[in-house]
Parts: structure tokens; C-alpha cells; sequence
């Protein structure tokens, strides 16, 4: 029998970016099939291009044995192919039944919205959850109002309402609790006996091996690999996701354990999809935040910085009390803050590289009027410093390279020098020779006594510039790598919530 | 607060209860107030105001907003009293007259709703820029105001039809066009557009379509409401309906559907329009300066906005 999809030699760039190089993927009819990767393996490219939001670049996909056109997602659901997104499709100001129904609202004779129909049908999909969901949870209720996991039931609901052959799961169980879970791999089960397909990513490796049938595996856009789930183990699922040089490797740097006492106390913050999470961190320390993309690293930089404020929890820097209400109390106590995203977070664009450099410090130090020479002084040491390259400190500060920009982000932040310095992937975008120049401007600043926390999405990054990597998955800290198990296997491993 | 949002998307009762009280103040500073005659000149007089926000409120519930409805109902006004002039005044003349000016209010909708849904442009500014090109056209086409329109136009108006009077043969036909487009699946999409775009568009909605036949619908209760005016005017002027388009905007909020869309519904845009009507009319009964009625107006809206605010916070 013909399999229900079969992805062919896909190839997908964005820009520069090869996200996928000839991928392939094949799920049989009536299958569980997980799909396993570290991060910016490609494998979410890869569910949009069969789910019609990324169109590919080259390649085939066949449904059924035929050439299937994904050009939308309409045009992907005409053909049978569901994709679960995490809370993304649901209209918040819509009620349940009608969010379910969205765009294929049943009607009566005269054409009008069959009310009714969505009541009955929708109370027919919530009784194979009602168990787990919750109360209130009924057609009518707005999904404004539910919880963050009977939103995730109801976007499960919506993909079943479909009546799909193919449905991508991708996270599905994320913000689910363990009864949930059970209830949700009882409906896999059932679809999987109608005949439906289901691709299955998680971040957990016990619901991978408890569900699927059979497993890919994808690394650096390939894939590299396909199991048959009952006859394969763990260690060779995550040996594959690594790569053999990636197993092997000897760690970059040679981690030794820092001498000192802890100077940064996080204790038991929580935010919406944080915590509660404690830990520790010496002065001169790189600590990294490891796990896969979206598991709270980015929840819990922003608030340490104030810009997503904890809702509980202590957080002490020099036995200080630190927790930030706001950016401003953040920047009061010497902490930094530098993101990645540049043009959103970092840059005053149109300004010159005086301005952007001094914007923090004129902050701090509550200026309101700025006496030219001085500063101009000032700032123009703290670049020099950096080896950064500019026309004059008047040039504007699109300039400069990408590279170059962030310097003069981390500049405005070393006057003083900070405290607690905060990397929220910093070096997207950028070329190699200036991430290099970035890494040993992050490790001087360590050196000479910040404590420096960084988020990267790229593992090796936090591989060669870590003294110690944290791993983060569903909000929650899950692994504390350091010295010999700061490898790449331990710490794509930990990511799949795998750790010893 | 929690008692505000629990509201929800019936803020519009808030509304019904500021009508009723405007409606009793309204019946002890006008003894006559309740009289048949009286409430039919007065519902005479904000039907244009109800058309218009019917209309608004499809586009504001889909996420944008349409400042050019003010230009529409000028352009929509001296098309028709110029094509019914040209065609010699008659019976038909006036019939192909009207179809022309419902062409024209639908198709300056489509314009407008095409280059924002289209090509991507802000709809604020969009709609800001068309309404100076209709104003620009409504001049072009008839300079200066006159041409009155044949007298079977106005004496319709203000008569009746099979013992009904025409106003209320209006209302019911624009209540009922209003229901009707409620209870299709198109007000449903419409919510979603206007509440969360990128859910409508995982979900498969075609969101152009969506939002261009809101600006449609808008254009064409624009012409509805330039018909009307016309048939209390009888004659053509190009610089008609000019504070429409804010009071409208007006209306919609406070009849509870929210700016930022994907809450609300026409007839709480229906309510919010006799609201806005009824305080011009107290402030004249009070004997009250006319320059009181933008500022009250302002002042309420502003506090309307407040309110969804609040709602929209908790």
C-alpha cells in the first residue's frame, strides 16, 4: 500500500539560511510518527511546508501517492492535512464552538450559521475530553476565558473537528498536564485505528517512546535517520540527533569549576509560562540556558530583567534584593540586558552611535540635559574598547554590521560595568568573525567580575562559551550541565528531558 | 472591574440604559417628546447617523477603520442628483438615480477596502487620503450646491409607503439587511478577522475577501444614508455629511463594539447612534449652546473608550 505522505528531497533556504537540504520524510497510513531534532534542525520548516504556511523551494510532497499543491493552508486541509498549532488559531473574542467551527461553519437551509449544529457537535467533541478539561468548558464560553491547557485541548479539538488524514501535532502536549496527556494519546490511539496519520514532535522523550510508532530523525536540515520505535533505544535516538563528531567532541573550553560563593540568587520565580525556578550563580561565571526553543529561556531572561516581570519569586544579586518590577529597577541595580533582536529591543534606529551608546547610562543617571564633550569622551573609550570600526560617532548607527551594532549595544551597558549581564541570543544574524569577537568580549567582562547568563539557540554556541549550561524544558529547569557532562550528547539529551 | 468584564460583548446594554435615561430627560424638557409626529421627526433625523454606523461597524469589527464614510455619502449625493437631472427627472430617472448613487457608495467601499486588504496600506490613512480624493470628486462633479432633486424623490421620503411611513420602511429594510448578515457564517469570520488576524489565517479564512466586503458594506450604508439625506434636503451639496464620518466612529464604540474589532455587533452601532443623536437634542431642549453638543459628544466618547479599556484590561 501507497504511504499517506511521502516528502521528497525538500529543500528550503531563508536568504542565506539553508533551513532544509534535501529532507525526506515518509509516514504510513494509520502511524504515530514522532519527528525528532535539536534546535533549527528544520523539523518546524519542515511540518509548515506539508501544513501550506512555507512554501518549499524544491521537492516533492506526495499524499496518497500524488503530487499534493500546498500552496495555503486551505489548499493543505482540501487535502487531508491538519496542523495543531500551539494557541495560534484561536480567536480569543470567538466562543469554543464557534473557534472550532471557524470557516466551516455548519449551516441551515437558507444559508444562515447553524447554531444549533455547533452546539450539538461541539458538546459531541468535548464529551471525548470532559473528563480532563476542566469546568467551563462548554461551547459557549469565550477562549478568552479558558486556561492556557483547555486552550490546547480546544486547538486539539479544532484539528479533529476537520476530520484530517494527516495531522501534525507540533508541541501538542506542551502546556498539558499528565491526565491530559493520557486522554490526548488515548485519541491518537483512536485515530490512528480510523486510519488517520499523526506526526508527533515533543520535547519529552518519554512520550516519544510511549506513542510513536516510528521515528525520524533530522540535523542540520538532512535527515539523518529512521527508526521503527520498537526496535530502536534512546541512546541511539539522541546519538543520531547529535551526530557522531557532536558525540565525540570534547567540550571547547575546559570547565572548571569556578572558586566563590553564590552572588545571584533566583528563587522560586514564576511567570506565565516560567517556573517556578531557582538557581545560583557565581561572579565571573557564564552561565548558559539550554533546552529547546520556546521552553521559558526567554521568559526568564526578561524577567530577571523586569520587561516580563515574575509574578512570585526573589531574586538577589550581592545579598541586594533585585526582583524587577520594570526595565528602570533592572538598570538601577547594574543589570544588562542585550538581545538578539536588534531592531526591536536594542536599537534607536536613525540615531547616531553616540546616542545608542550612551541611551543607558543617560537612563541611570536620570540626565535630561547632555553636556556634549564630556560625554562624547566618555563613550568614545568604552568603544575604542571594544575594537569596533565606525566612520565617527556621529555616523548613524544602520551603518554599522550587524556585528558591529551589537558591540555598541553591549557598550551602552559598561559604564559602569554591569552586574548580572543578560544574553538573549545575541548573536543572530551574525557572521562568524564578529560572534567570535562577541564571545571574548563576553568572557572579559566575566573575567573582570560580571555574572553573565546568555541564551543561545544554537547548542554549540553555549558549548564553547559556558562555564555551566541550565536546561529548560516546559518552564521548568531540568538539568544543571557542568565539567564532564557539558557535552553535546548530555546536553541535546537533557533538551528531550532525558537527564540521568 | 471584574464586574465590567463580565460584560463582555454586551457592553451595548450600558448603552440601552444611557439611551433610556437621555429619552426621559429628552420627555421632561420637550412636553411633546412622546408625540407620534415628534419621535417620527426625530428618528427622521438620526436615521443617516444609523446607516452609516450600521456600516462602520462591519469595518471597525474587522480590524480596520473607515474615515472616508463623511466624502462617501458628498460623492454618493451629488451623483445621484446629477444622473436623475441628466436623465430628465422622471419615475425612472429617479430609480436608475438611486441604483447609480448605491453603485457608487459600494464601489468607493471596494476602492478603499482593495487598496488596504491589496496592497497592505493602514487603513487610517488610507481612508483618510480616499475621503480628500471623493470629496475632490463630489466638487468636480457638482461645484457648487443646488440642483434640487424632482419632487415624487422628497414627497416619498416624507410620506408613506402602504400606509407605513417611508423612514420606518427604511429602518426595517436596513434592520433587516443587518440581521440577515448576522446570521451568516460571514459575521463569525468577520469577529475572528478583526480578533486575531494571524488565527483567521492559520484557520484557512481568506482575509482580503473578508475585509474588502466590509469596506463594501460601509460604502453602500454610506449611499443609504446620502439617499436619505437627499430626500431631506432635496438637492445636491458637496460638502454633505462632513461631521458623519467621527460620529459615526462614535456610534459604533459606544453601541460596545471594540475599537481594536473582533467584539460588538449593529445594533448596539444602532443604539450608540440614537445616543449620539439624543444628546444633541437634550443640550437644544435645555437650552443649551448648539458648540455644547461636540463637546458632550467628545467627552462621552472618551469615556466610552474608557470603558472598553477597562473591559478589555482586567
Amino acid at each position: 500500500m501507497q504511504p499517506i505522505l511521502r516528502a521528497r528531497d525538500i529543500s528550503k533556504s531563508f536568504g542565506a539560511v539553508r533551513a532544509l537540504e534535501k529532507a525526506r520524510l515518509t509516514v504510513e497510513r494509520g502511524e504515530i510518527h514522532a519527528l525528532l531534532g535539536a534546535n533549527g534542525c528544520g523539523k518546524s520548516t519542515l511540518c509548515k511546508i506539508i501544513a501550506g504556511t512555507v512554501a518549499l523551494d524544491s521537492g516533492e510532497v506526495l499524499i496518497d501517492g500524488e503530487a499534493a499543491a500546498l500552496g495555503s493552508p486551505r489548499l493543505a486541509e482540501e487535502q487531508g492535512v491538519a496542523l495543531f498549532y500551539q494557541e495560534l488559531s484561536l480567536v480569543p473574542q470567538l466562543s469554543l464552538g464557534e473557534n472550532i467551527f471557524l470557516g466551516r461553519e455548519p449551516r441551515n437551509a437558507l444559508g444562515f450559521t447553524d447554531r444549533a449544529a455547533i452546539q450539538c457537535e461541539t458538546e459531541a467533541l468535548i464529551a471525548r475530553v470532559a473528563a480532563v478539561a476542566g469546568t467551563g468548558f462548554t461551547p459557549d464560553a469565550r477562549v478568552s476565558d479558558l486556561s492556557p491547557d483547555q486552550r490546547q485541548l480546544a486547538e486539539i479539538l479544532k484539528v479533529l473537528a476537520r476530520k484530517p488524514k494527516i495531522i501534525i501535532f507540533d508541541e501538542a502536549t506542551a502546556t498539558l498536564d499528565r491526565r491530559q496527556v493520557e486522554v490526548f494519546f488515548d485519541i491518537l490511539r483512536e485515530l490512528k485505528a480510523e486510519g488517520v496519520s499523526s506526526i508527533f514532535i515533543s520535547h519529552r522523550m518519554d512520550e516519544v517512546f510511549a506513542i510513536a510508532d516510528r521515528i525520524t530523525v533530522m540535523r542540520n536540515g538532512e535527515t539523518v535517520a529512521e527508526f521503527s520505535a520498537a526496535e530502536t533505544d534512546r541512546y541511539a535516538v539522541v546519538y543520531a540527533m547529535v551526530g557522531e563528531t557532536g558525540a565525540i567532541a570534547a567540550s571547547v573550553r575546559d570547565h572548571e569549576p569556578l572558586e566563590g560563593d553564590a552572588r545571584l540568587v533566583v528563587d522560586g520565580v514564576r511567570s506565565t509560562r516560567l517556573g517556578p525556578v531557582s538557581f545560583v550563580a557565581k561572579r565571573g561565571e557564564i552561565l548558559g540556558l539550554g533546552g529547546l526553543q520556546g521552553q521559558g529561556q526567554k521568559a526568564l531572561l526578561s524577567g530577571l530583567f523586569g520587561a516580563e516581570p515574575f509574578h512570585v519569586g526573589r531574586v538577589t544579586l550581592d545579598d541586594v534584593d533585585v526582583t524587577a518590577r520594570r526595565p528602570a529597577d533592572a538598570i538601577a541595580h547594574r543589570i544588562a540586558y542585550v538581545s538578539g533582536d536588534r531592531g526591536r529591543d536594542s536599537a534607536l534606529p536613525g540615531r547616531s552611535i553616540l546616542e545608542n551608546t550612551a541611551i543607558a547610562s543617560l537612563v541611570r543617571e536620570k540626565r535630561h540635559v547632555i553636556p556634549g564633550a564630556q560625554f562624547r569622551e566618555r563613550f568614545a573609550d568604552v568603544l575604542t574598547g571594544l575594537n569596533t570600526r565606525y566612520a565617527g560617532l556621529d555616523a548613524p548607527i544602520g551603518s554599522l554590521s550587524g556585528g558591529n551594532q551589537q558591540k555598541v549595544f553591549i557598550s551602552r551597558w559598561l559604564s559602569p560595568a554591569p552586574g548580572l549581564l543578560l544574553l538573549d541570543d545575541p548573536t543572530k544574524g551574525i557572521d562568524l568573525g564578529a560572534k567570535g569577537d562577541f564571545y571574548l568580549l563576553a568572557r572579559k567582562l566575566a573575567d573582570e567580575g560580571a555574572t553573565v547568563i546568555i541564551y543561545s539557540s544554537e547548542d554549540s554556541e553555549l558549548l564553547s562559551l559556558c562555564d555551566r549550561v541550565l536546561v529548560l524544558n516546559g518552564g521548568v529547569i531540568t538539568a544543571d550541565l557542568q565539567g564532564d557532562r557539558l557535552t553535546p550528547f548530555e546536553l541535546t539529551r537533557a533538551s528531550y528531558g532525558d537527564a540521568a | 472591574m471584574s464586574g465590567l468584564g463580565k460584560l463582555g460583548g454586551r457592553a451595548w446594554l450600558v448603552t440601552a440604559a444611557a439611551l433610556l435615561v437621555l429619552l426621559m430627560v429628552n420627555a421632561v424638557l420637550q412636553p411633546n417628546f412622546l408625540e407620534p409626529s415628534v419621535i417620527q421627526s426625530n428618528l427622521t433625523t438620526f436615521l443617516p447617523l444609523v446607516l452609516v454606523a450600521i456600516g462602520q461597524t462591519y469595518v471597525i469589527l474587522g480590524g480596520d477603520i473607515d474615515l472616508s464614510v463623511g466624502a462617501i455619502v458628498a460623492l454618493v449625493n451629488v451623483v445621484t442628483v446629477t444622473v436623475i437631472a441628466a436623465l430628465g427627472g422622471e419615475g425612472t430617472a429617479v430609480i436608475v438615480g438611486l441604483l447609480v448613487g448605491m453603485g457608487v457608495g459600494a464601489g468607493s467601499g471596494l476602492v478603499n477596502g482593495l487598496i488596504i486588504a491589496g496592497l497592505r496600506f493602514q487603513p487610517i490613512v488610507t481612508t483618510f487620503a480616499t475621503s480628500i480624493v471623493f470629496s475632490g470628486l463630489a466638487l468636480w462633479v457638482l461645484p457648487q450646491a443646488g440642483m434640487p432633486v424632482p419632487e415624487p424623490y422628497w414627497r416619498t421620503y416624507a410620506g408613506t409607503i402602504l400606509g407605513v411611513p417611508t423612514v420606518y420602511v427604511i429602518y426595517l429594510l436596513a434592520f433587516l439587511l443587518a440581521a440577515f448578515l448576522a446570521a451568516r457564517p460571514f459575521m463569525i469570520r468577520l469577529k475572528a478577522v478583526g480578533g486575531l488576524r494571524t488565527a483567521a489565517f492559520q484557520t484557512g479564512l481568506d482575509l482580503g475577501r473578508l475585509r474588502v466586503s466590509a469596506f463594501a458594506l460601509s460604502g453602500l450604508y454610506a449611499a443609504f444614508a446620502s439617499l436619505c439625506l437627499t430626500g431631506e434636503t432635496a438637492s445636491g451639496d458637496p460638502l454633505m455629511g462632513q461631521t458623519l464620518a467621527m460620529s459615526a466612529i462614535s456610534a459604533v464604540v459606544l453601541g460596545g463594539t471594540a475599537l481594536a474589532g473582533g467584539v460588538g455587533g449593529a445594533l448596539g452601532s444602532v443604539l450608540g447612534a440614537w445616543v449620539v443623536g439624543m444628546i444633541g437634542s437634550v443640550i437644544f431642549f435645555a437650552g443649551l449652546p448648539f458648540e455644547y453638543q461636540t463637546l458632550v459628544q467628545g467627552l462621552i466618547i472618551l469615556a466610552a473608550l474608557a470603558g472598553g479599556v477597562l473591559v478589555t484590561r482586567r
